[in-house]
């Protein structure tokens, strides 16, 4: 069977859909395939017990670029993110912190902790927005290419240096500061209390292998910031029916403009004749045709598993085995019989929000350090989530469902041996620290999903399980993501393009690297 | 009409420096010393009766050629180079050397692993030729960025040549390996650990992070910018010890006619109308001059001797956010006999023995010995980098006799439990269990000990937390944000006060660079 299209999408994930989305909206034929069963990737929704949906992966929708809403009209097709107004975090000694989205409340809650740091907070947030402005237009450029610099990276490169210059000094300043410190020094420089340092360092380590000590990690904190510019908080929550239906929104609007997607179509390899990307050939054996191929798997899979090393330069071979992947993190998935009780939470609506497992700098420094030579954190970092709250169609009534993002949990867990043994060690260690804080916990487990770094990688096809497309550092950002020269979306091979989170401007569901590769592909304009 | 041109605060190696500058170019310079050698962190003291120690700086450490060639250093003072850049024993009893001469490494490192000895040679390369661009760097006065002027620009063209040495195509791999951790940087090298740690230790040498954080491959690459050794590291020794080397910088200043006074010390910088123009002493006398150098650290220099009323908000919070964190102790060794390493039985030891010696058998071990700090303890498996002087100049010793002079890491200024007064001796017995699993009759041959705690070098030394760079170098405080943003460029907010310590651009290591960088400003200011 043969089939000519303009263009093939490997990999349903969201940045795949939203790039097919916007090529399809300027007119091309567009198929999109997709080895699983189900879309999104990492931003999926499955009904892995009766009657419970599951976010299998992602589970907080923050970062999707307010640009793409709109373009791909995604509310028409089921976009709805449940805002998430409040964190609750409960400590070591049975007190507990909530962080509002509401200003007073959130002042006297500071208040409680640290009077200093409650004037502080209003200052810390100017500052970060400030910076987050500053970066903004930067997630827009298509990264220079500093080897072989064209007119127009010559022009990206000026304007950035006017845009720079632009800033003022005192937020270059702090601009350049954020970049290379660790959350937590930067933290310091405004808060004093250790509570309120950890909760608000965990936005650092999020997908990264790295502590909130990490110099590296204040830059992560900034990129999670991103997504509360437009419209601060509300910005952030869940997704109607669990996150996949973020993807099946971006699905429909593809659909709507014409592209046709396939799932379990497994691409075996992208067709390469002299140079030139003709087409891929799906497990089964299945071809399909078109003049452009355009990957949103990860880099390692992009160039190392789809297309051969003969095709590619020596260089790019290298630099793409040296791209960090370093899965950080781990999902615990629960089906419960009702809602969990945390003693020391006094207003039973914060369920509604994120419920964050970080109680002092010292205790998230010590789970990085437990995992980083391997293994996971004896007393994890968490974030749960327990979206059946505030949506009941996400389980039964009555019952919940719970999602927990867990750090650390290193790729190499061998030390607990072979790889059912490692997943019910790590699931334990989750249940086990998180029923200190919520005693009934285990006595309401009807269902426990377990995804290890390597369950990730396996299930998903995320190396190493990064949840990012590889860590989001400093050597691996801008026009050195994924590799210097070939940060703009193509590859050494003719109509072979790329537009995963791999690509500028990195991780989350941000749908940046979709769009702005549909944007390379479609000649500068959508 | 001031008595002085110029009062430098401080007689560390930078003041002199700056000092020998000046004077060359005809001003009048006082230089003030409140302790009663010269030096600051860069002396030989005789704790022992009859040895002398480089109690804080050792080796010959990393003196810029520029400087000691245009101050004319040489006819003053003689380092001894050590063909040995890092004797490294391992936990197994073998040893991994590493030569100047790459060919010689190369084939040490052939021991150890084939793939690594034939990539030593192409690291070497590409790190050499990053490490021009960055030692480029240090010599120029920070733009204050984000505005670059015109002068910035034209300053700025002595990079060209290093920039086109090392190749368009490896400007994407200078600005990716810059942040990043020297540990990825050496895995992307080399697979043996034994090599790894060699060469990865030195990024650490003198910083609280670990080799596996972020910004540690800059700290490898600065130290290989100023080794002097075409490597990662300075190896060789002073003659006389690193006294030597500052009085031979004091002797120069003297002989191009500034004075030096020492035993004087300054307790605070007069400013008349947002003007600095003289110091009083702690005896109340006071001086007077038309510029006003501190060769003391930031904090010091800004909230010490001037007031702080004279900056703004902004600023001080800059002054007051500066990282020092001091994570070594020094601990000297006066031995009877030189130390046997199990690694060199039955062969001649002192060649190996007479240039640096590392225990960092791995990258994993060094970060480890590093994690504890982070929660206020010292390293149970420290990583250490030694030093016995007396191996090359056995003037410093009794006949026969030997000094072992060891960095211990980490040893973070502020302990979670108890304080350092009490727990020194402590950790200096776990430095020697440490090293005796390396060197086993290091117990028998010890006569004496001094151990100095970061307490200790910040109360003895002017090392604020003990850190001898007067501030972290991290890439936060690095190039136009050192000693803080804004303010890099030698001078201060007040007119006529500048800075020359190793707290401006480039930082610390006896390089004399800052000082040379701030008396150029100062003569561009005053012509």
């Amino acid at each position: 069977m043969t089939q000519k299209y303009d263009a093939i999408i490997v990999g349903g994930g969201h940045n795949g859909l939203t790039c097919a989305a916007y090529l399809a909206r300027a007119g091309r034929k567009v198929l999109v395939l997709e080895r699983r069963h189900v879309l999104g990737g990492a931003a999926v929704s499955e009904e892995i017990h009766p009657g419970f949906t599951y976010s299998v992966c992602s589970y907080v929708v923050s970062l999707l670029r307010p640009e793409v809403i709109r373009e791909l009209e995604l509310a028409k097709y089921g976009l709805r993110i449940h805002p998430n107004d409040s964190m609750f975090v409960p400590l070591e000694n049975g007190d507990a912190y909530v962080s509002y989205a509401d200003e007073a409340k959130a002042r006297r809650e500071l208040s409680r902790f640290s009077p200093r740091d409650a004037e502080m907070m209003p200052r810390f947030h100017e500052v970060m927005y400030k910076m987050a402005y500053a970066v903004k237009p930067i997630i827009g450029y298509v990264p220079p290419n500093l080897i072989k610099p064209s007119l127009r990276d010559l022009g990206t490169l000026k304007e950035l240096g006017k845009h720079m210059r632009g800033l003022g000094k005192e937020t270059f300043h702090e601009l350049c500061k954020i970049m290379v410190m660790s959350a937590d020094d930067f933290l310091a420089e405004y808060f004093e209390s250790e509570v309120i340092r950890a909760v608000n360092g965990v936005a650092g380590i999020i997908g990264t292998m790295l502590g909130v000590r990490s110099p590296g990690t204040a830059y992560v904190l900034l990129h999670h910031y991103m997504g509360e510019l437009d419209g601060a908080f509300t910005a952030w929550g869940a997704q109607q029916g669990g996150t996949g239906r973020v993807s099946e929104a971006i699905a429909g609007s593809a659909r709507h403009h014409g592209a046709e997607i396939r799932v379990s179509a497994p691409v075996a390899q992208v067709i390469v004749k002299n140079g030139s990307a003709v087409g891929v050939a799906l497990e089964n054996g299945d071809e399909f045709y078109a003049d452009t191929i355009v990957s949103g798997c990860d880099p390692n899979v992009t160039f190392r598993k789809l297309v051969e090393e003969k095709d590619l330069p020596a260089d790019l071979v290298r630099a793409i085995d040296k791209f960090k992947y370093r899965g950080s993190s781990g999902k615990v998935n629960l089906a419960l019989d009702g809602l969990p009780h945390f003693p020391s939470m006094k207003d039973p609506s914060l369920m509604k929000g994120a419920i964050d497992i970080a109680p002092s700098v010292r205790y998230i420094e010590k789970a990085y350090d437990d995992a980083k030579y391997g293994g996971f954190s004896k007393r994890p970092c968490m974030e749960v989530v327990i979206p059946s709250v505030v949506d009941p169609t996400m389980a039964p009534h009555g019952k919940h469902m719970m999602s927990i993002f867990v750090q650390y949990a290193h790729y190499d867990m061998s030390e607990y041996g072979d790889r059912d043994q490692q997943r019910e060690a790590f699931g334990n260690a989750v249940i086990d620290t998180l029923t200190e804080f919520a005693p009934n916990l285990k006595d309401l487990i009807l269902h426990k999903q377990v995804l290890t770094p390597w369950d990730i990688e396996q299930k998903i096809g995320l190396t190493e399980g990064n949840i990012f497309q590889g860590e989001l550092t400093l050597d691996q950002l801008f026009f050195l993501r994924p590799a210097a020269g070939w940060a703009d979306y193509r590859t050494p091979i003719r109509n072979y393009w790329q537009c995963g989170s791999g690509t500028h401007p990195g991780g989350g569901i941000t749908a940046g690297p979709g769009r702005l590769a549909a944007r390379e592909i479609l000649g500068g304009k959508l | 009409m001031a008595q002085y041109d110029v009062i430098i605060i401080g007689a560390g190696h930078n003041g002199l420096v700056a000092a020998a500058y000046l004077a060359q170019a005809g001003r009048r310079v006082l230089v003030l010393e409140k302790r009663d050698t010269v030096g600051g962190a860069a002396v030989s003291e005789e704790i022992f009766p009859g040895f002398k120690i480089s109690t804080v700086a050792d080796g010959c450490g990393y003196l810029s050629a520029k400087v000691r060639r245009e101050l004319k250093l040489d006819a003053h003072v003689e380092t001894l180079p050590s063909d040995v850049v890092a004797f490294c024993p391992q936990p197994d009893g073998t040893q991994l050397t590493i030569w100047r001469d790459t060919q010689r490494t190369a084939e040490e490192i052939a021991r150890f692993s084939k793939v690594d000895a034939e990539e030593y040679p192409k690291f070497v390369d590409l790190m050499s030729r990053i490490a021009e661009v960055v030692g480029g760097l240090m010599e120029l006065t920070p733009p204050d960025l984000p505005e670059v002027s015109l002068r910035d620009v034209l300053s700025g063209a002595a990079l060209l040549g290093p920039v086109r040495r090392l190749g368009r195509k490896r400007i994407p791999d200078l600005l990716r390996i810059l942040p990043m951790p020297a540990a990825d940087l050496l895995n992307e090298f080399f697979e043996a650990d034994a090599v790894r740690g060699a060469i990865g230790a030195s990024s650490v040498l003198n910083i609280t992070w670990g080799p596996q954080e972020n910004g540690t491959a800059y700290t490898l690459l600065s130290s290989w910018a100023q080794s002097g050794t075409g490597l990662f590291r300075s190896a060789g020794v002073v003659k006389g010890g690193m006294g030597a080397l500052t009085g031979a910088l004091a002797d120069a200043a003297r002989g191009f006619g500034a004075e030096i006074r020492t035993g004087e010390s300054v307790s605070e910088v007069i400013v008349k109308e947002e003007r600095a123009t003289g110091v009083r002493l702690s005896s109340g006398e006071e001086h007077t001059a038309a510029a006003v150098v501190s060769n003391a650290d930031p904090r010091t220099t800004f909230r010490e001797l001037l007031e702080p009323q004279h900056f703004d908000t902004l600023f001080m919070r800059h002054i007051q956010n500066i990282k020092y964190r001091g994570s070594a102790a020094r601990i000297h060794l006066a031995l009877r006999a030189l130390p046997e390493f199990t690694a060199l039985a039955g062969g001649d030891a002192t060649a190996q023995l007479s240039g640096p010696i590392q225990i960092a058998p791995s990258l994993d071990y060094v970060q480890k010995a590093f994690d504890c700090t982070k929660y206020g303890e010292y390293s149970r498996y420290p990583y250490l980098d030694l030093l016995i002087p007396t191996l090359s100049d056995p003037s410093l010793a009794p006949a026969g006799q030997h000094i072992l002079s060891i960095t211990a890491k980490y040893a973070p200024y502020e302990l979670d439990a108890g304080d350092w007064s009490a727990q020194k001796q402590a950790f200096a017995d776990i430095v020697i269990d440490t090293l005796a699993e390396y060197a086993p009759n290091i117990r028998d041959i010890i006569t004496d000990r001094h151990v100095l705690a970061p307490p200790d070098l910040e109360s003895l030394y002017g090392l604020p937390e003990g850190n001898p760079n007067h501030g972290e170098m991290t890439l936060e405080q690095f190039f136009h944000m050192r000693p803080i943003p804004g303010c890099a460029r030698y001078r201060t907010p007040i007119a006529g006060m500048y800075l020359c310590g190793a707290g401006a651009h480039p930082g610390g290591g006896v390089t004399g660079i800052p000082g040379h960088n701030a008396a150029r400003e100062i003569l561009k200011d005053s012509k």
